[in-house]
């Protein structure tokens, strides 16, 4: 009995759905111990593993706030972000553009040097980065919190996937746009940049991603409470021998992955969105 | 003639006092590690009785997450921008002493009114005493106390440790004895290690208790002490409580003590928090005594001020106003002290509300003949250099002598 | 009045098109990257010139001593320390292993999640979920389910008749899980990459293959990898940067060990720096592992280039 083209699609597409789930598997799982573990008591976490907690204890969340300043470190955290993100989407992607589409003296020589700055670890230059943040009188504030992430390596990466999307892009729009008298720059508003909302969208994530777990920066340059921002919060639910309270900080970790996720769902339909576009297009 | 003169020398001492204390508005910075707003709220009382003496001084307390402490630390001294005072950890003092950035306290404590110096446990303060030099005052004195299940206990049909201490026979035989009974009987684990982390972040609060019960030591004056017979036997107990009789938690496995899935572990009483949770009946006990005898080990943080503050001297003052006795009784409800005085009252026994008195009363007892682990100026290079060699320590077919012989090699141009 | 006029009309247009394009184009192209040059050179490049210079030095950051040494702490690393040429060795295999497995992963992933299908959405995000798990409650988990007697890992491998390592415990293996517990950590975001990467291609190109007959293995080698190949060497070259970077994963995971197995360059330049305050010599640590990664780009990017014309 042979079967139909439209029963082997559909066989097919369950073995897929098969092998993604099980392939989902080692992914989603830690995730979902850590959401649960967030429910439970400190001992429950360590004795009988299991992902449903014995007993739902709401109560963590509530001491999770009364601990320490949670409020307003999760809004320093989100608000940081969220000007990183902008920033860097900003300038990377001048930056981006103009190294992919104009041939320029000194391009070539720009672009490894920029690559340099990814090679060396953080830890390095943060020594360096401390006294001259000092030497700005910007300790204990957010400056540099914002400015190294969007002009140290995470900018220089952004810079290169930004080119990259920005070469692959089909000429012709902007061609149109020159000769209808646009400006480098209104070129770059007007027509790349929207045509380049995947990748936009994709450095989005990672750029806020990135300065939202951001932990050895907060921990170097702030000092008062109020000023942390989340990585140095969730590291500080220890009781006061160090040891880390596992409830609270798995409860607030739990929280504090909420915001990557409503960007990532909200980056992902910019995603699927311009796919339907070019689709169209062709 | 001489009328005039004593008025003048009397409102002339009169006008300079007024003007010494015409001190402006001062403000210590004193780092800690708690977050904690009991803690805080304590330190914060302590601070505003400072009041009474320096009527404009006040203190602001900083807290650092524990994990990163010494390093950001490091940093402020480092950026010049230091604190003035702070909370020190046991491990970081020598190597922070021998930098010089530590201020010596000993001038200060000694002179001030009504403090007695003596009163301080002389075990309690080795570790921050060099000589005549004081570099920092123990706040926090806390014993290793061996944590254990009274349920399973009785399941296994044990005398429990405590019982054990009380008739004299709680020995390091025993310890193997019960665990390895227990883990027969019961299936559950004899024993873990402090925080189920014998194998990794602490290795010497593994090694070191039974060393020292066995009437060794980790190092001494420049020398290894873990190729010496006492430490030999020591370790080839534990080995064989491990591999042979599967009666302590081996590497790569877990069995937390809190959950119920370990009969005994070693910790500090601060830990006692946790057992309201636990579900089982427990209990505290003295550590094993061994060949050599009784043998406590202590746990310290204490208070430094630093070189590089600028009103270090105000600093030392406060040092000594929080030490005093009546400040050492009030932080004892949550930090062991290492003050005689407080230790021996009935406050202090009483005090616990997780522990009854006759468990405490060990708790003093070990404080003030305990001996705090072993300390270096290079002690996170020697941690690190230890690591990989106990590593092939603990395993099935290691020849226990020779992996402590490497131990030894590691370390030794260290020391 | 006329003539002179014209005479000052005539000079004023002989003064205009002073800038060629090409001048004016790269004058645009200045401005438009000058915000990244001024921050580049302000944030990284003054510090990474003062890293050359601590790396000369011999410098304690708590005691403040600071004595110069030249190239001193680059000799002890080199000649003088058999530790750093295994901290090396570490670093390479942990590289060497991750990077293929995450960009072969990431790429199948996003092959398979590009095109929209019912609950596509759910199997983009739980792919992601990973990257946005904390790396604390990461490594508890995975330390959790990689016990040798006890852990999930085993058992599991125990129903199809494989006795399981003690993972953590042996340096090789503890390098193996440490590898693939990262590629299942990370993966997410190239997946992010590689999809982004895909919807530029434009649809006409497969539906043409697909025409004149072309399997799916074929339209993939033909039509799509070659044109994701600048992607791919952007990915491949911020992911294996990324691995030699890597410290936070293998702290909480082994810690190092064991038996030093899995200490990485990364990791030992924290503990130079930031545990023995050595900062001279985990400057020259850090020079090192710069040089050691540029050249590896560097060869990376001439030979894709060479396999691009």
């Amino acid at each position: 009995m042979t079967l139909t083209v439209r029963q082997t699609r559909l066989i097919s597409r369950i073995c897929w759905t098969l092998a993604l789930l099980i392939v989902a598997v080692p992914f989603v799982f830690p995730f979902l111990w850590m959401v649960s573990s967030g429910f439970k008591s400190a001992t429950e976490i360590f004795g009988q593993p299991s992902l449903i907690p014995r007993v739902w204890r709401w109560q963590n969340y509530v001491d999770v706030f009364e601990y320490q300043p949670f409020a307003r470190q999760y809004f320093n955290s989100l608000y940081i972000a969220v000007t990183v993100t902008v920033l860097t989407l900003a300038i990377s992607s001048l930056a981006g553009y103009a190294l992919a589409r104009i041939r320029f003296a000194g391009a070539g020589l720009l672009m490894i040097f920029l690559l340099s700055a990814l090679m060396v670890p953080e830890e390095v230059t943060i020594i360096p980065n401390f006294f001259l943040i000092r030497w700005m009188g910007l300790t204990d504030t957010h400056a540099p919190l914002i400015l190294l992430p969007v002009f140290g390596s995470h900018g220089v990466m952004a810079t290169f996937l930004m080119r990259q999307y920005f070469l692959a892009i089909p000429r012709e729009l902007e061609e149109a746009g020159k000769m209808d008298g646009l400006s480098r720059f209104g070129i770059w508003w007007r027509i790349a940049l929207p045509m380049s909302r995947p990748a936009l969208a994709a450095v989005s994530i990672v750029t806020f991603l990135f300065s939202w777990n951001l932990f050895l920066e907060p921990l170097v340059f702030i000092s008062s409470l109020e000023k942390f921002t989340l990585p140095l919060a969730l590291s500080n639910f220890t009781d006061s021998y160090g040891l880390p309270l596992w409830h609270l900080q798995l409860a607030a970790t739990s929280l504090a992955v909420v915001p990557i996720l409503i960007v990532y769902l909200i980056a992902q339909r910019q995603i699927i969105e311009s796919f339907a576009l070019s689709g169209v297009k062709g | 003639m001489k009328l005039r003169l004593k008025t003048l020398s009397a409102s002339t001492v009169l006008a300079l006092g007024l003007v010494s204390g015409q001190a402006m508005a001062e403000e210590l910075r004193f780092t800690v590690w708690t977050g904690s707003e009991a803690h805080l709220k304590m330190l914060n009382e302590i601070a505003e009785s400072f009041k009474a003496t320096h009527p404009d001084v006040t203190v602001r307390f900083e807290t650092i997450p524990a994990a990163d402490y010494t390093q950001k630390l490091t940093f402020q001294l480092a950026g010049g921008n230091p604190p003035d005072l702070g909370w020190m950890m046991e491990d970081a003092a020598p190597t922070f002493a021998a930098a010089g950035v530590l201020m010596d306290l000993g001038p200060t404590l000694r002179e001030a009114e009504g403090y007695d110096f003596a009163d301080y446990s002389e075990p309690a303060l080795g570790l921050w005493v060099d000589g005549e030099a004081v570099y920092g005052v123990p706040f926090s004195t806390s014993p290793f106390m061996i944590y254990y299940n009274k349920t399973l206990f009785d399941e296994a049909g044990l005398e429990d440790p405590l019982q054990l201490a009380a008739a004299g026979k709680w020995n390091m035989d025993t310890f193997q004895d019960v665990a390895k009974t227990i883990k027969e009987k019961t299936g559950k684990w004899g024993f873990e290690f402090k925080d189920g982390q014998g194998y990794e972040s602490r290795i010497m609060h593994a090694l070191m208790p039974p060393i020292r019960a066995y009437g060794g030591d980790v190092w001494a004056n420049g020398e290894c002490g873990f190729d010496k017979p006492e430490a030999i036997a020591a370790v080839q107990q534990l080995h064989e409580m491990v591999f042979k009789d599967k009666s302590i938690v081996p590497p790569g496995e877990q069995g937390d003590y809190f959950s119920g899935s370990s009969a005994m572990t070693i910790n500090q009483i601060s830990r006692a928090s946790k057992m309201p949770e636990a579900g089982f009946d427990w209990g505290i006990a003295p550590l094993p005594s061994g060949p050599a005898g009784e043998s406590p080990v202590i746990g310290q943080a204490a208070i430094v001020v630093f070189e590089r503050g600028e009103q270090k001297e105000l600093a030392a003052e406060f040092v000594a106003h929080m030490t005093n006795k009546e400040n050492v009784a009030k932080m004892a409800q949550f930090f062991p002290p290492a003050r005689k005085s407080v230790l021996e009252s009935e406050a202090f026994t009483a005090a616990n509300a997780l522990i009854p008195a006759d468990q405490m009363a060990y708790v003093s007892e070990a404080i003030e003949k305990g001996k705090v682990l072993p300390s270096h100026e290079r002690s996170p290079q020697i941690l690190a250099a230890m690591a990989p060699r106990v590593d092939a320590l603990w395993k099935a077919d290691a020849d226990v002598k020779q992996a402590l012989a490497g131990v030894c090699a590691a370390i030794e141009p260290l020391l | 009045m006329a003539e002179a006029l014209r005479e000052k009309s005539s000079a004023r247009s002989w003064r205009a098109p002073r800038l060629t394009l090409r001048q004016r184009e790269a004058i645009e192209a200045w401005l438009f990257v000058s915000p990244t040059v001024v921050g580049f050179l302000l944030f990284f490049l003054g510090p990474l010139v003062a890293v050359v210079y601590f790396s000369l030095t011999e410098w304690n950051l708590l005691t403040q001593e600071a004595t110069f040494v030249g190239i001193q702490n680059y000799v002890d690393a080199l000649s003088h320390n058999p530790d750093f040429w295994h901290v090396l060795r570490n670093s390479f295999v942990f590289a060497m292993g991750l990077v293929p497995l995450n960009m072969a992963l990431a790429l199948t992933l996003a092959l398979a999640l590009s095109r929209p299908f019912r609950g596509v959405v759910f199997f983009r995000t739980v792919f992601f979920a990973p990257v946005v798990t904390s790396a604390v409650a990461w490594a508890i988990v995975w330390r959790f389910l990689l016990q040798g007697e006890g852990g999930a890992v085993n058992q599991m491998l125990a129903l199809i008749g494989i006795d399981g390592p003690n993972w953590l415990r042996e340096p090789d293996w503890a390098m193996v899980a440490v590898i693939v517990t990262r590629v299942i950590k990370m993966v997410g975001l190239n997946m992010i990459l590689y999809i982004a990467a895909l919807q530029a291609i434009p649809r006409d190109y497969e539906a043409a293959a697909r025409l004149e007959g072309a399997s799916n293995w074929q339209i993939f080698r033909m039509v799509i990898w070659p044109l994701l190949a600048p992607t791919t060497l952007v990915i491949f070259v911020i992911t294996m940067i990324g691995s030699f970077k890597v410290f936070d994963h293998i702290y909480l995971m082994t810690g190092g060990g064991p038996e030093n197995g899995t200490l990485v360059l990364a990791f030992y330049i924290y503990e130079q720096g930031f545990k023995f305050f050595n900062v001279g010599y985990a400057s020259a640590l850090a020079m090192i592992m710069f040089v050691i990664v540029l050249v590896l780009t560097v060869v990376q990017m001439t030979l894709r280039r060479r396999d691009m014309q």
